[in-house]
């Protein structure tokens, strides 16, 4: 079973319909005990980064997800998910991240269209990426974000927006993405399913 | 160019209108769900939805079954029709929705459209449908007494994803696209550009996707009759689309 951590903050159905066609079960979760014992836990997260983290930490779902980072259960953030794992963000200065990449989430490059609300390529930068493991050449996926985490050790892959813009991290089992791995047809798919097998 | 192979609903089926006039309705039959899966599994990058009878009364009659595709499909739904307030805009969006289209709420109030597009940056498009050179409203029933480019330089500034321009008189004809007009329209603005109405071939796609003005293409046509009554697939349609 796969907790998606539902903290009020948009529609979640499309992830967890997309986690179940993917192979896993997937639940909605909404009180941090329920996500203990979990297989896999989602972080999703759509809109400001500032009420994403306000969010979860009223309803205590961010110690769920401490928790399970720290078990080394397997963990998707997604989007403002995947930023919430960093220690800020430029978008709501003095609201402080989770913190467990050592990194901090910029805006995208100046001169370009913000939000970037667009299907754009991957560029994979590991060949032994579990996450990546699949995905075929030219791998397009769907992106909605005016910020992005800076580079750390943890990238692996790209995509090019104005610049080099980091689109997905893998550390042993945390795993995040930049782009919506849910609305991004069978590439998405094929991640969600390598997530769903890191779980089983 | 991307495409968007077109879902218009009335009564909760797959319908499609002959330029516009609802008393000129095909009904394509079909859980419009399952309609929407398709064009998925054939590797539509998104899917638009309109909601017809909203569009014409203001009223979502379509609403759920816009939610239920936006739920059940794993690309970027973009959803239309009838959205003249902020609690049917928010709605939408809160229902899964990645991108809503605001016709003619536009027109008739842009303090709203400013308002949503403020909250939900890119997540909002603007429809402009013309007839003979002016913008109409009310699921193409009236005119708004305003051209393309004045409706277009007044929402400039807006945070939009995309303006979707469609040529009324050429909608479910299949007779080919407003292509010079496409042109104009992106040299008018600096938002990305959608294209719909007109398209019966690969032909008419291929045109579209050479279109260049203002340093750029077009970002993405609409196609709904010539896929609904099988002149082509999506599949054939994605690589015409292809630069």
């Amino acid at each position: 079973m796969i907790a998606v951590l539902d903290y009020g903050i948009g529609n979640l159905r499309s992830a967890q319909k997309a986690l179940e066609k993917a192979g896993a079960g997937a639940v909605l979760v909404t009180r941090a005990g329920d996500a203990a014992g979990a297989a896999g836990v989602v972080l999703p997260g759509v809109g400001a980064f500032g009420r994403c983290m306000e969010a979860l930490r009223e309803t205590g779902l961010d110690r769920a997800a401490l928790d399970a980072i720290e078990a080394g259960t397997p963990f998707l953030g997604i989007c403002v998910g995947m930023q919430m794992l960093y220690r800020e963000s430029e978008e709501s200065p003095g609201v402080a991240g989770l913190g467990v990449i050592d990194g901090a989430v910029r805006a995208l490059p100046e001169g370009v269209k913000r939000p970037q609300m667009q299907w754009n390529v991957l560029v994979p930068e590991r060949d032994d990426s579990a996450l990546l493991d699949g995905l075929g050449p030219e791998p397009w996926v769907y992106f909605v974000h005016s910020f992005a985490p800076e580079r750390t050790p943890e990238v692996v892959a790209t995509c090019d927006y104005g610049g080099e813009v980091v689109a997905a991290v893998e550390r042993g089992p945390l795993w995040a993405t930049q782009f919506h791995p849910e609305k991004s047809g069978p590439v998405g798919a094929r991640v969600l399913a390598n997530f769903a097998k890191a779980c089983s | 160019m991307d495409l968007y192979p077109a879902i218009d609903l009335r009564g909760g089926v797959c319908v499609r209108l002959v330029q516009g006039d609802y008393a000129r309705e095909r009904v394509y039959g079909g859980d419009p769900v399952e309609v929407a899966l398709e064009f998925e599994a054939d590797g539509a990058p998104w899917i638009h939805v309109v909601d017809l009878d909203a569009a014409r009364t203001g009223r979502p009659a379509n609403r759920e079954v816009v939610a239920a595709i936006a739920g059940a499909v794993g690309v970027p739904v973009q959803a239309g029709g009838g959205i003249r307030d902020e609690f049917s805009a928010e709605a939408l969006l809160d229902s899964g929705v990645s991108r809503i289209v605001l016709g003619t709420a536009v027109v008739e109030d842009p303090r709203l459209l400013r308002r949503v597009a403020a909250r939900h940056p890119g997540r909002v498009a603007v429809g402009l449908d013309s007839r003979r050179g002016e913008v109409a409203v009310r699921g193409w029933t009236e005119s708004s007494g305003r051209t393309l480019p004045e409706v277009l330089s007044a929402v400039e500034d807006a945070p939009l994803g995309a303006v979707v321009v469609t040529d009324i008189a050429r909608d479910g004809m299949l007779t080919g696209p407003d292509v010079k007009g496409m042109a104009a329209v992106l040299n008018a603005t600096r938002h990305p550009v959608v294209a719909s109405g007109g398209v019966g071939t690969l032909e008419h796609l291929r045109a579209l996707a050479a279109v260049f003005a203002g340093g750029r293409g077009l970002d993405g046509v609409i196609v709904g009759t010539a896929i609904h009554e099988g002149v082509f697939s999506v599949r054939e349609a994605m690589i015409a689309c292809a630069p």
